[in-house]
């Protein structure tokens, strides 16, 4: 059997490390257009701070490849799929054949149509390379602008904080982590960075980005410009999909997958940031864009390419933990409730002083978000509730009690094991 | 493979299990001295309570979710005797809270801090991780009920 997979991030390697043991006999070939051994995306901001290096970030291992028997051709892009032959046309001129193909390609940075955004000085913040670029100019620049307090700015922001550098984040939103968080939990994070010194502009656009030749500071909309020796383009990313759309698969925002994580061609599967998925909180197709995801559908897409069907359905789009300072916090599902009456939504929140905040989003007497600013103990737990859509109505009066706990559902299901998504609905009712 | 089994039905709320896990995962052993620790040593195993008091502990599940979700690759399964760990590794836990999040028991913690002492640049992930240096879990020889004891299960390989 011949597994081809195309990307060697969270999906790929994780794809490739279960079809190895699912098929110790098979050929797997892993194709990626970086460099060196699968690195976490997640940590390029720890390399930037200088807190890591390179071989640190090596999720399975330098020497991966060996270890799994695996063929890994890197520093090689796939041009082309032809999926009534069955092969990839790749840019060194090769074409590899596959028996089962899986595209995990991942996202790319999204940048706006900013003036000035091709200066030099001017870096985003998605790879390895741009974690590099900003650390090795870091070694000079006194000040540094940030576009965009998503997670990949405000990781940058509070890297470049860490280095002494004077930071100053511009966030087009009323509140920084706009999709991550609502505006009472982002005020925690915000005051934790900016205790650490980064500076943060709301509601500020760019007007674009100063020269001439090299960077030398952001233009905003109305405020006095931010002076900056180095400019992070953090707005967003987008799914690889251009290889699928192009061999004529289905896509939408992303490549569209079954609950098999199969594209619209046969034999060909995808997973991790290049594919979209229905939000099982809110119900819209969204981008997948989380590393727990793309680990768990590059396993799902192994065992299905192997001929061993697991269905992955009920995925959750939302699903983050991050601490830049000192301050912890996880979101999960619906977190940001737009009109609560039409969609019959009730919210549970708590407050400790100003540095803890915890919120629980019920629909229908299921938890479907919760955002635990502060103190996240437990919300691996509360995040199983949501996953299985356990109906919470009997708990209600004591949901964000200390002691609610698994405790409640001692000796019932086993909630982590085999099928995280699996509907657990009728269990306490 | 190895696992903590749970008869909460005999537990009495002692909390022995957790001052054991204290006093093993602490640097001085023992429980009292090492709330004066920095970082202070943590319980990981937790008392909590339904109709009367359950230990909540790690399952070491067959496919931990918190091993998917580590972006730094150092929550790991052991092959051959099933505990799930991030110590130890090649790999190092960077306290991102990935596991904690994905943890269905709510078992795993965040270390109160880095702890220079011991040369760590981050706060890191807590959890049970079956005393490796003894033949018995603490938390299994302190307790007076039998609630909990050591099994041997069969290799989920042999069942996936």
């Amino acid at each position: 059997m011949k597994y081809v997979i195309v990307g060697a991030s969270a999906a790929g390697a994780q794809a490739a490390e279960d079809l190895r043991k699912l098929d110790p006999e098979a050929d797997i070939q892993i194709i990626t257009e970086e460099s060196g051994p699968p690195y976490s995306r997640c940590m390029i901001s720890r390399l930037a701070d200088g807190r890591l290096r390179e071989s640190e970030l090596y999720f399975k291992t330098a020497h991966f490849a060996e270890d799994r028997r695996l063929r890994y051709v890197s520093g090689v892009r796939v041009e082309r799929i032809n999926a009534a032959s069955r092969n990839v046309v790749c840019s060194n001129g090769e074409t590899v054949a596959y028996d089962e193909l899986l595209l995990a390609t991942g996202s790319r940075p999204w940048i706006p149509d900013i003036p000035g955004r091709e200066l030099d000085g001017v870096i985003s913040f998605h790879s390895l390379k741009d974690a590099k670029a900003i650390a090795a100019r870091a070694e000079t620049a006194r000040t540094a602008a940030v576009i965009g307090a998503g997670f990949a700015g405000l990781e940058a922001a509070y890297a470049l904080a860490r280095r002494g550098i004077q930071t100053t984040v511009v966030e087009r939103c009323g509140q920084i982590l706009p999709n991550q968080l609502d505006a009472q939990g982002a005020a925690i994070i915000q005051r934790d960075l900016e205790r650490m010194g980064v500076r943060i502009v709301l509601n500020q656009s760019v007007a674009g980005i100063l020269g001439p030749g090299r960077a030398t500071g952001v233009a905003l909309a109305d405020k006095p410009h931010v002076q900056a020796d180095l400019v992070v383009v953090a707005t967003g990313t987008e799914p690889n999909k251009e290889l699928a759309q192009q061999a004529g698969f289905e896509t939408g925002r992303g490549i569209r997958v079954s609950d098999r994580l199969q594209t619209s061609a046969p034999h060909v599967y995808a997973a991790g940031d290049a594919i979209e998925i229905d939000d099982a909180t809110t119900g819209r197709r969204m981008p997948s864009a989380t590393w727990f995801n793309a680990v768990l559908q590059g396993k799902f897409a192994a065992f299905n390419m192997a001929g061993r069907a697991r269905v992955y359905s009920g995925a959750i789009g939302i699903q983050n933990a991050v601490q830049f300072h000192r301050v912890p916090a996880i979101s999960f599902g619906q977190v940001l409730v737009p009109n609560e009456s039409r969609e019959n939504v009730e919210v549970l929140s708590q407050t400790e002083g100003d540095a803890v905040y915890k919120k629980l989003v019920l629909k229908n007497g299921r938890i479907v978000g919760l955002v635990f600013v502060g103190d996240i103990q437990k919300s691996g737990f509360y995040g199983a509730l949501i996953r299985h859509q356990v109906d919470v109505s009997r708990y209600r009066h004591k949901l964000l009690d200390r002691d609610f706990s698994y405790a409640v559902f001692a000796g019932g299901p086993q909630f982590g094991q085999r099928s995280p998504y699996r509907n657990l609905a009728g269990l306490a009712s | 493979m190895r696992k903590l089994a749970v008869n909460a039905k005999d537990c009495t709320g002692c909390k022995r299990c957790e001052q054991a896990c204290i006093a093993a995962h602490s640097r001085s052993g023992s429980a009292a001295r090492a709330a004066l620790e920095q970082p202070e040593a943590k319980t990981r195993i937790f008392i909590e309570y339904e109709a009367g008091p359950v230990p909540v502990v790690c399952r070491h599940c067959v496919e931990p979710l918190c091993v998917s979700a580590c972006m730094a690759g150092c929550m790991q399964k052991d092959p051959a005797t099933g505990v799930v760990t991030n110590q130890g590794h090649e790999q190092q836990c960077v306290g991102c809270w990935m596991c904690i999040m994905a943890c269905p028991y709510g078992v795993i913690s965040p270390s109160a801090e880095a702890d220079p002492a011991a040369g760590a640049k981050f706060a890191v992930a807590i959890k049970c991780d079956l005393c490796p240096d003894r033949d018995t879990p603490a938390c299994v020889e302190a307790c007076p009920m039998n609630v909990l004891s050591v099994v041997d299960v069969p290799d989920p390989s042999a069942i996936a």
